[in-house]
């Protein structure tokens, strides 16, 4: 009989796998790194031949992401007087002065506001849903849980059309309300589909018992299973955030100012001057909350990317 | 899965026993938990839907409305179904398509068998791994066209630094031979974390009994692999190949941003080509019937992709 | 074979479900293959058949 065995690997067998795998990660973080670094880099380090991997860190993409600027004259500069902030002093090496703040905020904020408002609606809907498909008998069952989830694999911007002429039709056009509403709509399938498993698993018993404890049907909904299901709801709401938030087509089709997420607005920024360090800054504040939860939610990963159907 | 899971399932399914709670039926409790949640997707789907065909039997243009609407029966259909660019525009998305999944299956399944190898911290670099699938492909997909930069560019840099080509002579997007291959680069680094995730777990529900009664069997390792490994993860397999394959059928943000369809219409997918017609030339009527079309096909492929569903729930 | 004519006669689900989609299977590929614009021409019809049937054939007895 050989050392080598499938289901317990020798020592060197686990090496050899470790080395490649570990290889692979870092290959595959280089992009992230690169963004995350490039955000701290002066716009002559970022273009630099060849490329800096140590360079001399600043804040001025940051800066430049926050703030318009507007070039002086070398007389006007004089009588604006000596910078008085940090930030100012980073904009005067330039011969410029901080005009105003940029829009990146604003887009910033609506992508916080509309990924909250649809996550919260779409787990509210989302839960009352996954558990009437879980407890009851409901005529044509499966037809409408695949109903529910196809409107998600619709392509999006195919989706756009009649949507943007609704819009239009009813004023949701470049409005929160609307794309609170369709995204909304888009992330349900999700919601039902996670929940539904989620719940699946929690034993009818301990509802039944509260049935016979006199308990009402809702009462056994929200104080028996909502608590055994906090887990699985909490894990699907940070993949609806996470969809929202990363929402591109929709938002870039739909939305045109007030209601403009981060996505369609961070290529923007780069505009004539080709900063790419504000570009990076931009980027690295919108990614790295995504990060952080994706490493939160990482037991659940599979569970969420197959609609439940595998649980590891 | 767990064998608690499996054990619960039934238990579970089975619908609660009738009681009348307050004169509500069952039925109307029923219909109190899901009502809001299918008028919603009527409201947002089904009626858009409906709009959809209706306006794909038109010459309508959103950005005309005074002008008369006709009815022009099928004939947008035809012309888009006999209409040789856009039949390119789908050669080109498959062209993407097929070479992302073959990547993806290929690098996404090795890594999966190298990390069931449980080799210390894997989980660890499991999760580092996962990370890009989980990013705004919008802002990922405008950031590599700084990678791609040709001279400044990171990737330019490295691939002229081990193949020795001067990494100004040559860009990834501005390159009809090349961008092609720069989209497939991308979603090849962004999505194979997905495969591999989905091949773990099918790797993972392979019972190691199974293994050990053919090593008692003397199979050879070669063989153990193509006949147990891979026919048990085959099921996982078609999952991960039948989502990506949906998802790339219908990509645009990543490939808008990275190339925006060019150079020329060389990587203009399905998508993007339909947002021209739709949302720059403002053929609404036309651009409804291309959407009708993608969506029987991505609702035909969709009910396949609930049947392999199922089938692994199974396991 | 026989067996699988005998199961699509007595609207099995199984077999026309594989039917179904084999059809839209088809139907994708000629949509997107690169030889004949005929066969593109010819692709929606295909995957539109192989769409509806399914839809129908998901509720025949297993």
């Amino acid at each position: 009989m050989s050392s080598y065995s499938v289901t317990h690997p020798s020592l060197r067998q686990k090496w050899f796998a470790g080395v490649i795998v570990v290889a692979y990660a870092l290959i595959t973080l280089m992009p992230l790194i690169w963004i995350v670094a490039t955000g701290f880099k002066s716009p002559s380090d970022a273009i630099a031949y060849p490329p800096k991997v140590v360079f001399e860190p600043t804040l001025e993409g940051y800066v430049n992401l926050f703030t318009t600027r507007t070039r002086l004259s070398p007389e006007a500069l004089a009588a604006a007087g000596p910078a008085q902030t940090w930030y100012d002093e980073i904009v005067r090496q330039y011969d410029m002065v901080i005009s105003g703040p940029s829009r990146y905020g604003e887009r910033f904020f609506n992508s916080v506001i509309i990924g909250f408002g649809s996550t919260f609606l779409s787990i509210f809907l989302g839960t009352l849903a996954a558990y009437g498909f879980s407890r009851f008998r409901v005529p044509l069952k499966d037809d409408l849980l695949f109903f529910i989830l196809s409107t998600r694999m619709m392509p999006p911007v195919a989706v756009a059309i009649p949507i943007f002429l609704m819009f239009r039709e009813v004023g949701l056009s470049d409005t929160h309300l609307g794309m609170i509403l369709l995204y909304t709509a888009v992330n349900l399938s999700l919601s039902v589909w996670l929940l539904k498993g989620f719940i699946d698993e929690i034993p009818v018993e301990y509802e039944e018992a509260a049935l016979i404890d006199g308990y009402t049907r809702f009462q056994a909904f929200y104080k028996v299973v909502l608590p055994q299901a906090a887990t699985g709801i909490a894990s699907t709401a940070i993949f609806c955030l996470i969809f929202a938030w990363n929402e591109y087509a929709f938002a870039v089709l739909l939305t045109s100012g007030t209601a403009q997420t981060a996505p369609p607005f961070i290529p923007t920024i780069i505009g004539v001057g080709k900063d790419w360090p504000a570009v990076a800054a931009g980027a690295t504040l919108f990614l790295v909350p995504v990060m952080v939860f994706t490493v939160l939610l990482r037991k659940h990963l599979l569970r969420g990317i197959t609609f439940g159907a595998v649980r590891k | 899965m767990t064998d608690q899971s499996t054990d619960r399932a039934p238990t579970a399914s089975r619908p609660l026993r009738g009681h009348v709670v307050r004169g509500l039926s069952d039925r109307a409790v029923a219909w109190i938990f899901i009502g809001p949640t299918i008028l919603l997707l009527l409201a947002i789907n089904i009626f858009p839907l409906i709009w959809t065909i209706r306006l794909s039997l038109t010459n309508y243009r959103a950005n005309r409305t005074a002008e008369a609407v006709e009815w022009v029966g099928l004939r947008n259909y035809q012309r888009i179904l006999t209409d040789p660019d856009i039949w390119h525009t789908m050669q080109a998305t498959a062209h993407f398509l097929i070479w992302t999944i073959v990547l993806q299956v290929l690098i996404g399944f090795t890594l999966a068998y190298l990390i069931n190898k449980k080799f210390r911290g894997n989980d660890l670099w499991t999760t580092l791994i996962v990370l890009p699938m989980m990013l705004s492909p919008a802002v990922v997909g405008n950031f590599w066209t700084f990678l791609y930069q040709p001279q400044i560019g990171l990737f330019n840099y490295v691939v002229g630094y081990l193949s020795g080509v001067d990494p100004s002579s040559f860009s990834m997007i501005g390159d009809v031979a090349l961008a092609p291959w720069a989209i497939v680069i991308v979603d090849t680094w962004m999505w194979t974390p997905f495969v591999m995730l989905i091949c773990l777990a099918g790797l993972r529900s392979i019972p190691e009994s199974i293994y050990e009664a053919a090593e008692c069997d003397r199979a050879s390792k070669w063989r153990q692999f193509w006949t147990i490994t891979i026919p048990m993860a085959l099921p996982f397999l078609m999952l991960a190949v039948l989502f990506r394959g949906i998802e790339n059928f219908k990509m645009f943000d990543l490939v808008v941003q990275l190339t925006g369809g060019g150079p020329g219409s060389i990587t203009e997918l399905t998508s993007i080509n339909l947002k021209r017609e739709a949302f720059e030339k403002w053929r609404t009527g036309y651009a409804s019937a291309y959407a009708v079309i993608l969506f029987v096909t991505v609702f035909g492929l969709a009910s396949i992709y609930v049947k392999a569903l199922n089938k692994v729930k199974q396991r | 074979m026989r067996a699988l004519v005998q199961d699509l006669a007595r609207l099995r689900r199984g077999p026309w479900e594989m039917l179904a989609t084999v059809l839209i299977a088809l139907g994708v590929v000629m949509l997107m293959q690169p030889v004949s614009l005929w066969l593109y021409t010819h692709s929606f019809v295909v995957t539109l058949v192989g769409t509806v049937m399914f839809i129908i054939v998901s509720h025949f007895p297993e």
